[in-house]
């Protein structure tokens, strides 16, 4: 689904291009049919749960670099808030699903609502250092706060709780395949939500940001309360991806909120293809197989991970579906 | 009432002087001609007109209204167009979908996360009417980063226009153009302000275009206006001679 | 209570020193070549790590020249296989790669040195008290305090009169105009780069003798220099010097109030600055636009 219509002209595509759904489908396809083949390739459910919780979060921020231009380096702060807000209501005030995930997505959005009014004049590499910064607020209180967060062990002492609906009761907390579901049912409203966002006039608006911000000033456009209005999106987006994470693991913890966890985000962003709707998915497919996969070999993971990230800004720097891409129109 | 005016707008940096205590009137439909050696302030007094720095001192008025201390979105906003020497363009986007920006951006929708029905039928009109003005029907669904020099620039000119200014300040139209497509740009140009009663104030170094084109023409050099008046009235002027040398090219 | 207040104001200029020193590193790296060095701490690391291996051989004194210049190699060689590569890219990606390096040489400290700390020997001359009212002014204290002056002082003049240290300075302002002028760009930029990173590798080896070696040394350094930017303002080093020294003493003074906010503070610095003088103290209007 890239927003930008490909075009058709002679000049572009000497083959025909297949039609703008097949990704979306297989991609759906694939998601909704994993549990079915997962353990056959040595998976488990609960990192397929993993994939789609950091694809949303991935996917949110795209949003704001891929599709705005804008560059955040401390998404983690978010993202980490919407775990541990959902943890902390589930731990001390409620026992419903609904209300602590509610709760974690309105920390998280919320606080990334304020601070982009703090924030979004600057821009470039001001910015980012800003983000990364402001990220780290949150660590802190999340580390020094123990009697209240737990501190850096984590939060612990909740657990997702059955779902209702209506009549009915689904059992999150004990079967791990209906959790699955439930994980991609909220995935696929956030992607919907975004998609169509990203059609509007409004999501026009931001790409012409992307392309040239002076261009766009020099229109009339607002673009200070464009990138605002992203980064706030993209933050509720990034804290429903953590209020999920929380629900997934049972667990809330400082690490979360890091400034190498928002790098991770970056990286899978980047690693899947910028500035392709669905690149973050498949950059955070990768990641988490490859971080399970890592951390289970070696201790020095991090030298690993740090490779990564080096590799795929040297060689990959468009990611894969921008490889694929560029391959698919020369 | 003019159109356009700047009184005594003075831009130093420092102790570099750029702009130099100049004094200029457009007339509403007129096209005026700012030329001028190199280094003489033309995209500088244009940045002053546009609101990209203040200036330190003088004043800038719209249709009477004293818009100097305005910032460049609100005199976007008001009515000023421009297009840079280097074209900005959103060069991954097609031609139809840069009119679109401008058209939604000018109808005021740049904000809105749905569109009616209503809407979506007002912005299509506004486009195709810009696509026909400027002859790039036929391009509309290219990327504008993969046009020839010329249609990129007649589409920075589209965007412009879908703002529906009541000035237009072209940076430089031809720079680096061939013959070929200096005569359509130009052509756009003499369109505009024949056919559609645009105002329009533009730099140009080649002077084929702005005799042929321009109403009035002004002169600067090393940030002062040497001189203003008609083309023939230019032409004929000493100073201007020397200050060119001859290069009627 | 003079005493204590003498106290939390001395610990806060030594620990804005380092800030100081940290951050004017990265402070010249972002100015000129708008990278955000994520590894900096690390690289202070390697400094302190270079130290610890050159000591038994060359004393102390020789190390603390000789590290710094060991690490601003390795520095130069990076820079020039890698750094070099992204700078005409989106901001993104110089970011990515200084994050990933940051993870591959803390996981070769790790690996070389083990995860737990290392002491660093300084000279016994050093570590006594200059009198025992004021016990906590310790020789080395004094010593650290001494050779950040002298950086510092060394560092402005070098970028006032040197030739080189002049076309940085025009570089940050205008980098196309110093192409222009025939300049070799490049090398500016990977001489300045080199620059950066020494500052780190000296503030490497000045911490190490006072705190000790781990590989995650630098990391408790990086956000309070980004800080100490933003405050000062982006784009001024002066400005970068008041920024950290100003977060070093808030923070020091904080421990007296209120201990668990001495971290805190200095975000709250930040967050009022960017709310009231959002180009920061010393900053220029429009920098970053």
């Amino acid at each position: 689904m890239s927003v930008t219509t490909t075009t058709t002209t002679k000049l572009r595509q000497p083959r025909p291009a297949l039609p703008e759904w097949t990704m979306p489908a297989v991609i759906w396809v694939v998601l909704l049919s994993a549990p079915l083949w997962l353990s056959l390739v040595g998976g488990y459910t609960a990192l397929a749960s993993h994939v789609v919780v950091m694809a949303l979060v991935a996917m949110a921020l795209n949003f704001l670099l891929g599709f705005t231009g804008v560059m955040s380096f401390g998404h983690a702060a978010y993202f980490g808030l919407g775990a541990y807000g959902t943890g902390l209501t589930l731990r001390y005030l409620s026992d419903s699903t609904w209300f602590a995930m509610l709760n974690g997505i309105l920390l998280g959005g919320i606080a990334g609502t304020l601070l982009g009014t703090l924030i979004c004049r600057r821009r470039g590499v001001y910015f980012a250092m800003v983000t990364i910064a402001f990220g780290q607020i949150f660590y802190y209180i999340a580390y020094r706060w123990d009697s209240f967060t737990g501190g850096y062990d984590g939060l612990r002492g909740f657990s997702r709780q059955p779902l209702g609906i209506g009549p009915w009761t689904i059992d999150i907390q004990g079967n791990g395949t209906l959790f699955y579901y439930f994980v991609l049912a909220v995935f696929a409203v956030c992607v919907a939500l975004m998609a169509f966002l990203l059609r509007s006039p409004f999501g026009r608006t931001l790409i012409a940001i992307r392309e040239n911000q002076r261009r766009a000033q020099f229109l009339g456009i607002a673009v200070d309360k464009h990138i605002w209005l992203s980064f706030s999106i993209s933050c509720f987006f990034a804290s429903t991806a953590g209020a999920l994470y929380a629900l997934l693991n049972n667990f809330a913890d400082p690490t979360a909120l890091n400034y190498t966890i928002s790098g991770v985000i970056v990286i899978m962003v980047v690693m899947g293809g910028m500035r392709n709707f669905w690149g973050p998915l498949v950059g955070a497919a990768i990641y988490v197989v490859l971080q399970d996969y890592i951390s289970s070999m070696t201790q020095n993971w991090m030298s690993f991970i740090g490779l990564l990230f080096v590799m795929v800004v040297m060689f990959f720097p468009s990611g894969i579906l921008g490889m694929l891409k560029r391959r698919a129109t020369t | 009432m003019s159109m356009l005016e700047a009184r005594h707008a003075t831009k130093a940096f420092g102790s570099l002087v750029a702009v130099n205590d100049i004094s200029l009137s457009v007339a509403p439909g007129e096209l005026r001609a700012i030329i001028g050696p190199n280094g003489a302030g033309k995209t500088t007094f244009f940045n002053l007109l546009t609101g990209f720095f203040p200036p330190t001192s003088g004043a800038i008025y719209l249709e009477g209204e004293n818009i100097t201390h305005l910032t460049a979105t609100q005199r976007v906003k008001l009515g000023m167009a421009r297009t840079f020497q280097i074209t900005e363009i959103f060069p991954e986007l097609t031609v139809h979908e840069n009119v679109r920006i401008g058209v939604e951006a000018a109808a005021g929708y740049s904000l809105h996360m749905w569109t009616s029905r209503a809407d979506a039928v007002v912005v299509r009109a506004g486009i195709d009417e810009i696509l026909t003005l400027t002859n790039l029907t036929a391009k509309a669904d290219r990327l504008v980063g993969e046009l020839s020099h010329g249609d990129q620039r007649a589409a920075e000119i589209a965007m412009a226009l879908a703002l529906k200014p009541r000035v237009l300040l072209l940076d430089e139209p031809t720079a680096g153009m061939g013959e070929q497509e200096t005569y359509q740009v130009a052509g756009l140009i003499r369109r505009l302000h024949k056919n559609s009663s645009y105002t329009i104030v533009l730099i140009e170094h080649d002077m084929r275009v702005v005799f042929n084109l321009a109403d009035r023409i002004t002169v600067l050099t090393e940030g002062t206006m040497l001189a203003d008046g008609t083309p023939q009235e230019i032409a004929a002027n000493p100073a201007v001679q020397a200050a060119y040398l001859g290069t009627a090219e | 209570m003079l005493q204590l207040v003498l106290f939390n104001v001395t610990n806060g200029l030594i620990i804005g020193s380092f800030y100081v020193l940290m951050a004017l590193g990265v402070a010249m790296i972002l100015n000129l070549s708008n990278v955000i060095n994520f590894a900096h701490g690390n690289f202070l690391a390697l400094g302190g790590y270079f130290a610890f291996i050159m000591i038994p051989y060359t004393g102390f004194w020789i190390a603390l020249i000789v590290a710094p210049l060991l690490v601003a190699l390795l520095g130069y060689i990076i820079e020039q296989l890698m750094v070099r590569r992204v700078y005409s890219r989106d901001p993104v990606y110089s970011l990515l790669l200084t994050f990933g390096l940051s993870f591959i040489i803390q996981d070769l400290c790790r690996y070389f040195w083990g995860p737990n700390g290392l002491p660093l020997t300084v000279p016994d001359s050093l570590s006594q008290a200059l009198s025992s009212d004021l016990f906590f002014i310790t020789g080395y204290r004094v010593f650290m305090m001494t050779i950040v002056v002298v950086s510092v002082v060394g560092l402005f003049s070098f970028l006032r009169y040197t030739r080189m240290g002049i076309r940085i300075r025009a570089g940050t302002l205008d980098l196309d105009t110093v192409a222009a002028l025939g300049i070799n760009v490049r090398l500016l930029r990977t001489f300045n780069f080199a620059v950066g990173i020494y500052l780190a590798g000296l503030a490497g080896v000045l911490a190490g003798g006072q705190i000790g070696l781990n590989p995650n040394m630098g990391d408790d350094l990086l956000l309070p220099a980004f800080i100490a930017i933003i405050v000062g303002g982006v784009g001024s080093l002066t400005g970068t010097l008041l920024g950290g020294l100003l977060i070093g003493v808030a923070s020091a003074l904080t421990t007296v109030v209120y201990p668990s906010a001495q971290d805190a503070v200095i975000y709250v610095i930040m967050a009022l600055v960017l709310l009231i003088r959002p180009r920061g103290l010393m900053g220029e209007e429009g920098m970053f636009t």
